[in-house]
């Protein structure tokens, strides 16, 4: 599906544009009909990472291919939906004018129940008549949503789906990435929730300074995370982390930063 | 295709929405309804003047929109990260640049057209520079003939017009018109500027930038006529002058080569005196102006192929 080789990722930064690399030689695979969970703490490269994959930006070095096509050429995203973080609209156009907009712009006709579909999905038809630089953080993602599902794409790429939303809007999101689930559809989002991990993941990958440090099954690394809160023996459960795996995953992320 | 043009229609609603444009398209309006004011000033020629102050304000401010929306269009987009979503469709980012590009060339003619109604109907009432169009006879008064004959052309329908058609239909004469084409080419021409240098530095630098080109572009020319070496009759004999030291002559010359020449683009003398613009001098003006905007436009859409949108 996904296939990202050897991927390295510098900005320059500074008055003598000096290289500042933002992801270090990633090579992960993004596998077909999976979800896979993409953590790490801020500045580790995540929003870097899929915004490589979205063709928004383009890898320093290595290479990026979705169903075989270069990330750059627009014909790897002809089944792609993305969800950027902290999405933002045009100024001036109502919500219902802006998914007709983005979903002409697909390869494929879409009909008005399909947009009306996935904005009540979304849980935003009731703004549909409100223009969207109107929309509270909450709105604009769930708009972002709806227009990121819009057309029934295989992949989908979501940048913090959670960030900005109330408890119920947590839920409903997480739903939907349910649904989306059981229908098989290639699900890469990136998060610095731990706790979202166990429910929706299949596989979880760490980025820390923008190294890849874990790449595994949920159960491979629920195990992993067994052993090592055997081998700790500190209760810590009690506080910000509820499993074994989050307290893992926390201490995976505190050992290999490096500041 | 298909994505272009939904691109267009997309951009070209956004601008026409955005508080930029239409302040200026307003604030034009109330200049050109206002230049019968000015014109009162004067009790001689007064039409003239009102022509003059209109077709001014029209180009100012179309070439304003063409300025501060060109070094805004694509560089907003990406600033406040509202092209995330659209770029990341399966269209390619020449189509996205086209459809950005092409919808502010729509907003432009479409702000042209407003104004030079509105400038038609303040004629049209103060009963000045207007001329009749007579139906019968077939001929539009104001076609493209030269300046030469326009004289007679024009006598002789005013005669036509007189008492046999109540109903006379008057037209702007053919000058203004192709000032008005000119405006469009004009403020298109220094948009795509503007836009290429949004894709290279800040927005107030690229809009800097493009008035400083717009302002030069229109100088150049006659800056050029100053330093040039001119042939002089001293003493029964022709000799060369130069009239400035060769550093200046040749930078001038220099700037005058490159950049681009605005004032091709202005014919408000003509238009004050009504005197027809040949069809030579549209056809050759109108393709200067389309094909540097379309080489600018090219450079803009190779810089973005490869522009990190972060
Ligand atoms: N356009 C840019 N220019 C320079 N540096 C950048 C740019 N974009 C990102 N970076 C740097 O790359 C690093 C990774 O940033 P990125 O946004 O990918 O982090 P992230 O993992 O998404 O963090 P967060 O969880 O806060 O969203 C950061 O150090 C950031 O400063
Ligand atoms: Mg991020």
């Amino acid at each position: 599906m996904i296939e990202i080789k050897n991927v390295t990722k510098y900005f320059r930064v500074g008055f003598f544009g000096t290289r500042k690399n933002a992801v270090e030689d990633l090579s992960l695979d993004i596998d077909g009909g999976k979800v896979t969970g993409f953590f790490g703490p801020n500045g580790a490269g995540k929003s870097t990472t899929i915004k490589m994959i979205v063709g928004l930006i383009k890898a320093s070095k290595g290479s990026i291919k979705i169903n075989g096509y270069d990330s750059f050429d627009y014909r790897a995203r002809l089944k792609l939906g993305y969800l950027p973080e902290n999405p933002s609209f045009p100024r001036g156009l109502k919500g219902i004018e802006i998914i007709n907009y983005y979903a002409k712009l697909l390869n494929k006709k879409i009909n008005k129940n399909e947009i009306y579909d996935a904005l009540k999905l979304a849980g935003i038809f009731y703004a549909k008549n409100t223009q969207a630089h109107k929309y509270s953080k909450g709105m604009t993602q769930r708009l972002a949503l709806a227009v990121s599902i819009i057309g029934d794409p295989e992949i989908l790429i979501f940048d913090e789906p959670l960030s900005g939303l109330d408890p119920i809007g947590r839920k409903e999101f997480k739903d939907i990435i349910f649904k989306l689930k059981e229908r098989k559809k290639t699900i890469f989002f990136s998060s610095h929730v731990l706790a979202d991990s166990k429910e929706l993941c299949d596989r979880i990958a760490v980025l820390v300074n923008g190294r890849l440090i874990k790449n595994e099954n949920l159960e491979n690394i629920e195990k992993e995370a067994a052993v090592y809160a055997e081998e700790k023996k500190e209760d810590r459960l009690s506080g910000e982390y509820n499993t074994p795996l989050e307290v893992y995953l926390y201490d995976l992320m505190l050992k290999n930063r490096k500041n | 295709m298909k994505n272009i043009l939904y691109g267009i229609m997309y951009s070209f609603k956004e601008i026409k929405n955005s508080k930029i444009f239409y302040s200026f398209l307003i604030f034009a309006l109330i200049l050109i309804s206002g230049s019968y004011f000015v014109s009162q000033t004067s009790f001689i020629n007064q039409g003239r003047i009102m022509v003059d102050f209109s077709i001014f304000a029209i180009s100012i401010f179309n070439i304003f929109i063409g300025i501060f929306i060109g070094a805004s269009v694509v560089y907003d987009d990406v600033e406040k990260k509202s092209i995330f979503i659209g770029i990341t469709r399966p269209v390619k980012r020449t189509e996205y640049l086209t459809g950005r590009f092409l919808g502010l060339a729509a907003a432009i003619i479409f702000s042209t057209v407003i104004m030079m109604f509105i400038f038609y109907f303040v004629l049209l009432i103060m009963h000045k520079f207007i001329v009749p169009v007579v139906p019968n006879a077939g001929a539009v008064v104001s076609g493209a003939k030269s300046a030469h004959n326009n004289f007679n052309l024009q006598n002789r329908s005013a005669a036509y017009a007189a008492p046999n058609h109540p109903f006379t239909f008057y037209m702007l004469p053919q000058p203004l018109i192709i000032q008005g084409l000119f405006i469009i080419i004009e403020s298109i021409f220094i948009s795509a500027a503007a836009l290429l240098f949004s894709l290279v530095t800040s927005k107030a630098l690229a809009s800097i930038f493009a008035i400083l080109i717009f302002f030069i572009g229109n100088v150049s020319s006659r800056m050029n006529d100053l330093v040039k070496p001119v042939k002089k009759i001293i003493k029964g004999k022709v000799v060369i002058v130069n009239q400035a030291n060769h550093i200046l002559t040749s930078i001038v010359h220099f700037i005058y080569t490159v950049l681009p020449n605005f004032s091709i683009f202005n014919i408000s003398s003509e238009a004050a005196y009504k005197l027809d613009i040949s069809s030579g001098i549209i056809f050759y003006r109108l393709i200067y102006g389309i094909s540097y905007t379309v080489l600018l436009f090219i450079i803009s859409s190779l810089l973005f192929a490869r522009k990190d949108i972060s």
